[in-house]
């Protein structure tokens, strides 16, 4: 190290005093940046305009998000959650589920069940947002658009109480030989295959929504592919569809309810799952309400926001592979994971979020049975946590395979936060009460439900929403014939009770029946109960009126309204 | 100008001149360039001081899991996101009983509709309330705060649909200390009104005598009556969301990071010094081909590889992506240094030295040995430090985005992806992992810099 001369001193003091100085200029002229940016965005944002508020007071709208783009709007094949939340608003069947979830008048202005026939009787001030009436040919043509072999439609399945229906789609019989039939523009039989006490609930679902004919074809196959090839028969209509970034809906002055409807528009402006990007929307007033996550809590109490919950309906449990040849196919390791495990501390400690529950039974707690709740009136026998017996259940088990160790089972899993941490909450929980090990499977949805359909699995963290408000829903789960029953289990006592559910008309003996399945499931140890999913969110306090429920469209805004005053 | 070119010899100029003694006493002791730099090193601070922190972080990894002995996976289900130094003192009472829904005797007596059932504690919070006029149920909250008049009333716990009196236990995820609870009424469509009653309850921290010989909490002969005080587990960093150990999580997350940041680099950089030094030392059109294949991977994606080698590899369920990771490193990131190495060698292959060691004879060998690579290893540990910070930072990015350790394999970057989640409300959970990337990164970066001063003379910068 040289000792600098006096001229190198004068040179670096200088040096320094330039660096200083270029420090100084580096962080005027960021901060001059940042103000000038911000300015920026703030021009730019107002000249756009789309993007004002949660609530727009002087054009009575307002602005949500939607988690995903809809997958589709064709109502021959949509069943999805979220094309259901955009259906719900644009379009209406012959019966809807009004803001009490109750079945209520929709497009028929009244229906009568007659043993295997049923007539629905539409009203003649039902019109399409393009003006035209809507007849019951509209119906007709819907649903054998959607039985008809070359629709390929999934949920064709839903319809086959009607008459035929199953031999229609399966190109048995042809189109005309279904059981629906246009008597007038106004009158529209249904013949049932059998007597269904639920026909009325089933009708309120997506599949039984109209499509005008002649509308339908002018569209050349591109119906409901976008906003222009579509017409709607519901409350609102959509008047943009920008995929994967917006949808914006409009009242429908021509449907023929359309008073009580109070808001003129609703934007569904952010497509996005983020719960994090949603929360910031919400606290920016961008949406009027955000879904909240667990960690969100703390925050969403002290910045005092209004807090609402709501079960979505879903039941969520650990599935078994029952297919021969995997070790979950015996009975006692069932049994002892069922016992090893308690179903309270998974959602009080873990999950930590007040909507959800711990689901005792396949058949969730808000189901209705005779006159009360179906559990009021079947109690779900409920598996007491149980380390040493659970135990003893392993030994037999591993008796009875002839194995010295259970070899570590695969737990499928989606990538959803939820399901993250309870994998590795059961993950944890099995080794330290079973010494199981489990090896964790995550994938994205479609990917988990494609393996689950492989068999690729041993125990997968899986679950079940309602399509209609009966217990049969969840009840033919478990059924042999039911490709959901993706654990291939298999059991004639159960599909027995499944059918005497089915084809019943007397209540009092389907939900015998139905806590007869409860039993079954709960003896054989089928499944293991994780939790009934419930949502916790934030609404904008100017808006009220916004329904969630777990039938129908999961977020609905036809009854919501603007209350400026609102706090 | 009359001078002869060559000027007259003697016999005697061409006698050996006698040898001197005095020429081998050198001043001061003679030091290799090794020597020479470490002693630079050392005089520079900021190096010094980082190369010890990185012979911390070496200790902590490998020594401190034999002293922290807590399993990393482990949940400690009381301590859920505790934050470092928080209160770890509970009361033992007797196990949790189910609720009949009437009050206990036990019961502090109170005022009001919505009154205590039971001495609330944090296994449950026990509510009963009088029936209201006009009520057809009843949604009971729970709040950190006290109600204000906006009528945030804080989290929705239960919808209770009964006209009458009720009751309910709550036992979602009670902390000790204050809530406020609030019962409000809903009508006969189960929407709320603007009636309802709030409670202030404190809540201390229990635990039974069950849990505590479970948990191994106090010496196994010590007798324990309820109403005694025992002291939670110590976890010294806090916990994360699951009630797992951080100090442990960091530790074990050390090696992964660790492992990484020093095995990837050292194999990539000595594959670029073989890459390099072949076609620096062999030149020409090979040297030509061989550089603009190694063009050719410089401009290969590194994220979209990591994605083809785990799809490649056939990453089965739970297996952890560190050997894919790995894999990608050490196929994508060697070019750097053999055109580094390159560069270096043919310099060196024009000095001098060079020249005159062949002209003595030397063979290829030797000279590679004896002088190329002596000369290109001060550059090239520089590299090697310098790659080091950048290969944990990928390894922390990987995990950060979910390419990386397969849970509940810690690693730093995966804990701060799951601290990320809880920023706002459990702050330690996130900076603990980004504190320990941030010091090791910076750690290697001022050491690579200490390094470079001290080796490569040429390069140094002036002070």
């Amino acid at each position: 190290m040289s000792s600098p001369t006096g001229a190198e001193e004068g040179f670096n003091r200088s040096a320094s005093r330039q660096l200083a100085l270029y420090g100084v200029f580096a962080v005027l002229g960021f901060t001059l940046l940042m103000f000038g940016l911000n300015f920026a965005a703030g021009l730019t944002s107002t000249q756009v305009g789309g993007v004002a508020g949660a609530v727009d007071v002087e054009n009575n709208e307002i602005t949500a998000y939607i988690r995903q783009d809809p997958p589709q709007l064709n109502t021959t094949g949509a069943a999805d959650a979220i094309s259901g939340i955009v259906l719900g608003h644009i379009m209406e069947g012959l019966l809807r589920y009004d803001e009490h979830g109750d079945i209520a008048p929709g497009l028929a202005e009244s229906w009568e069940l007659d043993g295997n026939r049923a007539i629905f009787h539409i009203r003649d001030n039902a019109r399409w947002s393009n003006g035209q009436p809507i007849t019951a040919h509209d119906f007709e043509f819907a649903w054998k658009t959607t039985l008809d072999p070359a629709t390929a439609s999934q949920y064709a399945f839903i319809l086959y109480a009607i008459k035929n229906a199953a031999a229609v789609n399966a190109g048995e019989l042809p189109l005309s030989e279904a059981g629906i039939r246009a008597l007038d523009d106004h009158t529209l039989e249904v013949v049932l295959e059998q007597p269904i006490a639920y026909f009325d609930k089933m009708v309120a679902f997506t599949t039984y929504f109209p499509i005008n004919e002649a509308f339908f074809r002018s569209t050349n196959g591109r119906y409901a592919a976008d906003a222009d090839t579509m017409i709607y028969s519901g409350p609102f209509k959509l008047t943009s569809w920008v995929r994967g970034a917006s949808l914006r809906l409009e009242k429908n002055p021509y449907y023929w309810d359309h008073d009580r409807i109070r808001l003129d528009a609703v934007n569904f402006a952010y497509i996005t799952e983020d719960t994090n990007t949603l929360l910031n929307l919400f606290k920016d007033g961008r949406i009027v309400l955000a879904d909240l996550t667990a960690e969100m809590l703390e925050g969403a109490m002290q910045q005092r926001w209004i807090l609402d919950r709501f079960m979505d309906g879903s039941v969520f449990f650990i599935d078994f592979n029952h297919r021969p040849g995997r070790v979950t196919g015996n009975l006692n390791l069932r049994k002892a994971m069922q016992l090893a495990q308690d179903g309270n501390e998974l959602v009080d400690r873990v999950i930590k979020l007040p909507g959800y529950l711990p689901a005792k039974s396949l058949f969730p707690v808000w189901l209705k049975g005779v006159e009360r709740t179906f559990q009021e009136e079947y109690p779900p026998p409920v598996p007491e946590y149980n380390v040493a017996l659970a135990r003893e259940y392993l030994e037999k088990a591993k008796q009875e395979l002839g194995l010295a160790e259970i070899p570590p089972l695969v737990m499928l899993a989606d990538t959803s936060p939820v399901a993250t941490i309870s994998a590795q909450y059961y993950q944890q929980v099995f080794r330290k009460n079973l010494g199981l090990e489990l090896v964790i499977d995550q994938q994205i949805f479609g990917q988990r439900l494609a393996k689950m359909e492989a068999g690729d699995f041993d125990i997968v963290l899986s679950g079940w929403g309602p399509d209609y408000n009966d217990p049969l829903t969840f009840g033919d789960y478990y059924a042999s014939w039911n490709l959901n029953n993706r654990g291939r289990y298999l059991n004639p006592e159960l599909d027995a009770q499944v059918r005497i559910g089915q084809s019943s008309l007397d209540p009092r003996e389907r939900m015998d029946a139905f806590g007869r399945i409860q039993q079954i499931l709960f003896d054989d140890a089928v499944f293991i109960g994780n939790y009934e999913r419930g949502k916790l969110y934030a609404t904008d306090p100017r808006v009220k009126g916004i329904i969630r429920r777990a039938i129908g469209a999961e977020t609905d805004f036809t009854a919501a309204y603007i209350d400026a005053d609102g706090r | 100008m009359n001078e002869p070119l060559i000027p007259a010899l003697t016999p005697e100029d061409f006698t050996p001149v006698h040898q001197r003694e005095d020429v081998h006493g050198l001043s001061r002791p003679s030091r290799s360039y090794w020597q020479d730099a470490w002693w630079r090193l050392r005089r520079n601070r900021r190096a010094l001081a980082s190369l010890w922190i990185v012979v911390g972080l070496l200790a902590f990894a490998l020594i401190g899991p034999l002293l922290w002995r807590v399993d990393p996976a482990r949940q400690d289900i009381d301590q859920i996101s505790q934050a470092p130094g928080a209160d770890r003192s509970a009361v033992i009472v007797a196990p949790y009983q189910p609720w009949s829904g009437q009050p206990t005797a036990a019961a502090p007596v109170q005022e009001g509709v919505l009154r205590l059932g039971d001495v609330p504690t944090s296994q449950a919070v026990r509510l009963v309330w009088d029936a209201l006029p006009g009520a057809s149920g009843y949604r009971v909250y729970r709040n950190d705060y006290p109600i204000d008049a906006g009528m945030a009333f804080g989290l929705p716990i239960i919808d209770v649909m009964a006209s009458g009196g009720g009751h309910y236990e709550d036992r979602l995820n009670l902390r000790p200390g204050t809530y406020y609870y609030s019962l409000v009424v809903l009508n006969e469509f189960g929407e709320i009104t603007d009636r309802y009653e709030t409670r202030q309850v404190e809540v201390p921290r229990v635990i039974t005598e069950d849990e505590v010989r479970q948990r191994g909490l106090v010496p196994e002969e010590q007798a324990l009556a309820l109403g005694d005080t025992v002291y939670l587990a110590f976890h010294p960093l806090g916990t994360d969301y699951l009630g797992r150990d951080v100090l442990a999580r960091l530790m074990s997350g050390a090696r992964v990071s660790l492992f990484i940041g020093i095995v990837a680099p050292f194999l990539y950089v000595l594959l670029g010094v073989i890459y390099g030094s072949t076609a620096g030392f062999i030149g020409g059109r090979l040297d030509q081909l061989m550089m603009r294949f190694a063009d050719f991977v410089v401009a290969l994606p590194f994220l979209l590889f990591m994605i083809l080698f785990q799809v490649v590899f056939g990453l089965g369920p739970g297996q952890s992506g560190i050997i894919p990771m790995m894999v990608a490193l050490v196929l994508l990131q060697w070019p750097a240094t053999a055109r580094l190495v390159r560069g270096q060698i043919l310099q060196i292959r024009q000095e001098a030295y060079i020249s005159a060691s062949r002209l003595l004879g030397a063979k290829t060998w030797y000279l590679v040995l004896r002088h190329m690579i002596p000369n290109t290893l001060g550059v090239v540990l520089v590299t090697l430090t310098f790659a080091v910070p950048n290969a944990i930072f990928t390894e922390a990015f990987l995990s950060f985005i979910g390419m990386g350790v397969a849970p509940p394999t810690a690693s730093w970057g995966s804990m701060s992806n799951e601290g990320l989640a809880t920023m706002l409300t459990h702050p330690h959970e996130l900076m603990f992992p980004a504190l320990f990337i941030s010091l090791t990164v910076l750690a290697f970066n001022l050491l690579g810099d200490g390094l470079r001063d001290a080796l490569d003379v040429r390069m140094r910068s002036v002070e």
